[in-house]
């Protein structure tokens, strides 16, 4: 077989893949109601800008938490560390959909802060950031000892060894984790609606019961996820091209 | 004499009727008609007490003693589905169910997905607010600056999404989140029937207030596939039997004994 | 360049690497420490180099004593150049990268100064070719001659060398010290602990053996080498000079 272009390559099975679920589609009994899906358009762009600014403040405010507790959870003063992994700890131990409650209706209630789409945010940020810190602190270990000893050797200090030379390597090294994590938090987004976010999901659920469908909205609902993940995949898999030591 | 010809009559007449019982047993059991299948019954059972569990994990509630009479009405074994609200209508509709007794509100939209029995029980869309909340009375809802909580997929929904053109509509998944949601003043109502509602205040006397004259009144009924005429028959025949003996009644008074004293003392029109 | 170390001890946990060391040498160009795996000479050069603080003792280089805080230490880092046996440089930079970094970063030269400053070293070791490729790219002899170069740009007043070919094969490890050769050429004074025990003999103006955290001999190379009657000290070169 010759050697076929990607490209190509990744059109002919996304292809595929569609045939094969268009196929799976005809065996549900009964018609398709796709008037009812086309109706509501404007509610599923509604909820699909909802989801894309939630995630966009989400995700960098996640990469912010991560870094500041990737710093602690490597910090030589056992409080300061402790304070980072009992954060992570928890928040990966427990479901997104108890800190969203737990979060909204107790924590955010008790400081009085009102807002659900500033508290949907935080939590969201705070949910992925745990995750962000573990995997900036894999990163920041897998540097081997030599780099620090050689930025110091040079006479850096140690903030200008960390921003030099540790950060630029770490950056290469999770690239790909942190993609996958802002994959992952934009689809966790979903979660959102059980404190009444009007996002994506929510409204898709709404057609849904409106149009009394069983699957018509679902199918705009993954081409809306795909919009927003497909780009953030590409933009990764390019910015770890551009990055690689070998040129 | 004449008391041997009594007792002669009555034998005969017993004889008689024995022959016509075993007849029609056997036709009963002989004839291949849906009579012998179970009848799957969906419902969600997460609506006390017309829907729900008891503590060993059983169905059990108003629905559960509908579905169970019916089922005796038409000789037919029960199987209670519980399938989550907004999928009821699609699961009758791909045949993983026979019949919807979920305390369904028979609305016009509805009626052209599937089709209804006569309705059984009579109710209304009823607001349960906050206690600081600005509202006074129904005519307070509509505003700007409202806030209203809704569960998905139920009528009070509907109602929100096309008739609440200021206030502001909160779309929730879970009843207990929109009935906290008014506790803390996020929200300042939620949309429900008036016998939740009622609950929902008996339990929170304190942080809510229940406005209990329906804003909407609405009817439940038995949801059916479209062209499903016979069962349609049946089921209407049954209401009708269940009634007359009392059946509603009874239900009322085992399962919601406080709210119909309450309801009655009130001048609210009690359910059946 | 000279060297007194009195009492020096380095302990890591319960494991005392270093031991009551002591060495005092003369003016020499370059010492040259050599020694069994684990004795305790990669340890003594990463504090003759400013990186590691000994548990105890004093050490003084040509009657300055070495700092024994971070900023102390810092500054007299900036004042030498380390090479380590591996990964010394950056992989995210290119060769010509790596070699200003020091030079912009901490003494605080132009860009361009930096450019210009490195350009002859470049060429006279016969680099400049490959000063725009990322060490990926460059074999493991390139790596580290420019890390030799990385050191050396800074004008230092000694250098400290740490089994720099101990990771290179036959042909990178001659190139490697031929640079080093021609450094001694040149008048830098260096410190170099190394296995390469011809190399060793051949460079050193003297030599320290360094086994169970002190010092087994010393002396120049002859004397170490032929003269030395430390049982220890002949059989390990008997066995690594086969």
């Amino acid at each position: 077989m010759q050697q076929m272009s990607r490209t190509l390559a990744h059109t002919i099975v996304a292809l595929a893949f569609m045939a094969l679920l268009t196929l799976a589609c005809l065996q549900v009994p009964g018609e398709w109601n796709w008037s009812g899906v086309w109706e509501y358009r404007q509610k599923f762009l509604q909820g699909w800008l909802v989801t894309l600014g939630l995630s966009l403040a989400a995700l960098v405010l996640s990469v912010l938490i991560g870094l500041v507790v990737a710093l602690l959870l490597a910090a030589r003063n056992p409080l300061v560390e402790a304070v980072g992994r009992i954060y992570v700890e928890l928040i990966r131990g427990t479901p997104l959909l108890v800190q969203l409650l737990l979060g909204f209706y107790v924590i955010a209630n008790a400081v009085g802060l009102e807002n659900r789409f500033v508290v949907g945010t935080l939590v969201l940020a705070a949910f992925s950031g745990a995750y962000m810190a573990e995997i900036f602190r894999g990163g920041l270990d897998a540097i081997p000892k030599t780099q620090r000893d050689s930025a110091r050797a040079i006479g850096l200090t140690r903030w200008q060894s960390f921003r030099l030379v540790i950060l630029p390597q770490a950056i290469r090294l999770v690239l790909p984790a942190v993609a996958g994590q802002l994959v992952s938090l934009i689809k966790d987004s979903s979660l959102l609606s059980v404190i009444a976010i009007s996002e994506l999901t929510l409204n898709a659920q709404e057609v849904n019961s409106f149009t009394y469908s069983t699957l018509e909205s679902y199918l705009p609902l993954a081409v809306g996820y795909l919009l927003l993940t497909l780009p953030l995949s590409a933009a990764s898999r390019r910015l770890e091209m551009a990055f690689r030591y070998e040129r | 004499m004449q008391l041997a010809l009594q007792g002669a009559n009555q034998l005969l007449t017993r004889l008689a009727q024995a022959i016509l019982i075993t007849f029609l047993a056997v036709a009963g059991m002989l004839s291949p008609s849906e009579g012998s299948q179970p009848l799957h019954v969906g419902m969600e059972l997460s609506y006390p007490p017309f829907e729900m569990t008891d503590t060993g994990g059983k169905p059990t509630g108003v629905s559960v003693r509908l579905a169970e009479a019916l089922g005796e009405y038409l000789g037919r074994e029960v199987v209670i589905e519980n399938i989550a609200f907004d999928g009821l209508i699609p699961a009758l509709r791909t045949g993983t169910i026979d019949c919807i007794i979920s305390s369904m509100t028979a609305t016009a939209e509805r009626a052209r997905s599937i089709a209804f029995s006569e309705p059984y029980l009579t109710t209304g869309l009823t607001l349960l607010v906050g206690k600081d909340s600005p509202i006074k009375s129904a005519d307070d809802l509509d505003q700007p600056g409202i806030r209203v909580a809704v569960k998905i997929g139920t009528t009070a929904h509907k109602f929100a999404a096309r008739d609440l053109k200021r206030a502001q509509v909160f779309v929730l998944n879970r009843e207990s989140a929109a009935v906290l949601e008014v506790i803390q003043g996020k929200v300042d109502a939620f949309i429900y029937d008036s016998l939740s509602i009622y609950r929902h205040h008996r339990r929170h006397p304190d942080t809510t207030r229940a406005f209990l004259k329906p804003i909407r009144e609405e009817t439940w009924a038995i949801g059916l596939r479209k062209g499903d005429e016979e069962l349609r028959q049946q089921i209407n025949g049954f209401l009708k039997q269940f009634r007359a003996d009392g059946g509603f009644e009874k239900l009322g008074n085992e399962f919601l004994p406080e709210a119909k004293a309450f309801f009655t003392k009130n001048n609210i029109p009690f359910y059946f | 360049m000279q060297l007194t170390i009195h009492h020096l001890t380095q302990q890591f946990g319960k494991v005392r690497v270093l031991d009551d060391l002591s060495l005092e040498t003369g003016s020499v160009g370059s010492l040259v420490l050599v020694g069994p795996s684990g004795g305790g000479k990669s340890t003594l050069l990463r504090i003759l180099a400013g990186l590691d603080v000994p548990t105890s003792g004093t050490i003084e280089i040509d009657n300055a004593g070495l700092p024994r805080d971070e900023n102390g230490l810092r500054a007299y880092r900036r004042t030498v150049g380390t090479v380590f046996q591996s990964y010394n440089l950056f992989p995210h930079l290119s060769a010509r990268e790596n070699l200003i970094l020091p030079l912009v970063h901490v003494h605080g030269l132009t860009r361009e100064a930096a450019l210009e400053q490195i350009r002859e070293p470049l060429e006279r070791f016969q680099l400049a070719g490959h000063a725009d490729k990322r060490p990926a790219e460059l074999s493991g002899g390139q790596n580290q001659r420019i890390a030799i170069l990385r050191a050396m740009v800074v004008r230092p007043t000694r250098l400290f060398l740490d089994e720099p070919t101990s990771a290179l094969d036959p042909e990178m490890t001659a190139e490697v010290l031929d640079m080093i050769e021609a450094l001694k050429g040149t008048g830098t004074d260096f410190v170099l602990v190394t296995h390469a025990m011809h190399f060793a003999r051949r460079v050193a103006d003297e030599i320290a053996f360094i086994g169970d955290g002190g010092v087994l001999a010393h002396g120049t190379a002859d004397a170490v080498f032929d003269h030395c009657d430390n049982a220890r000290v002949t059989s390990f070169f008997t066995k690594v000079l086969q």
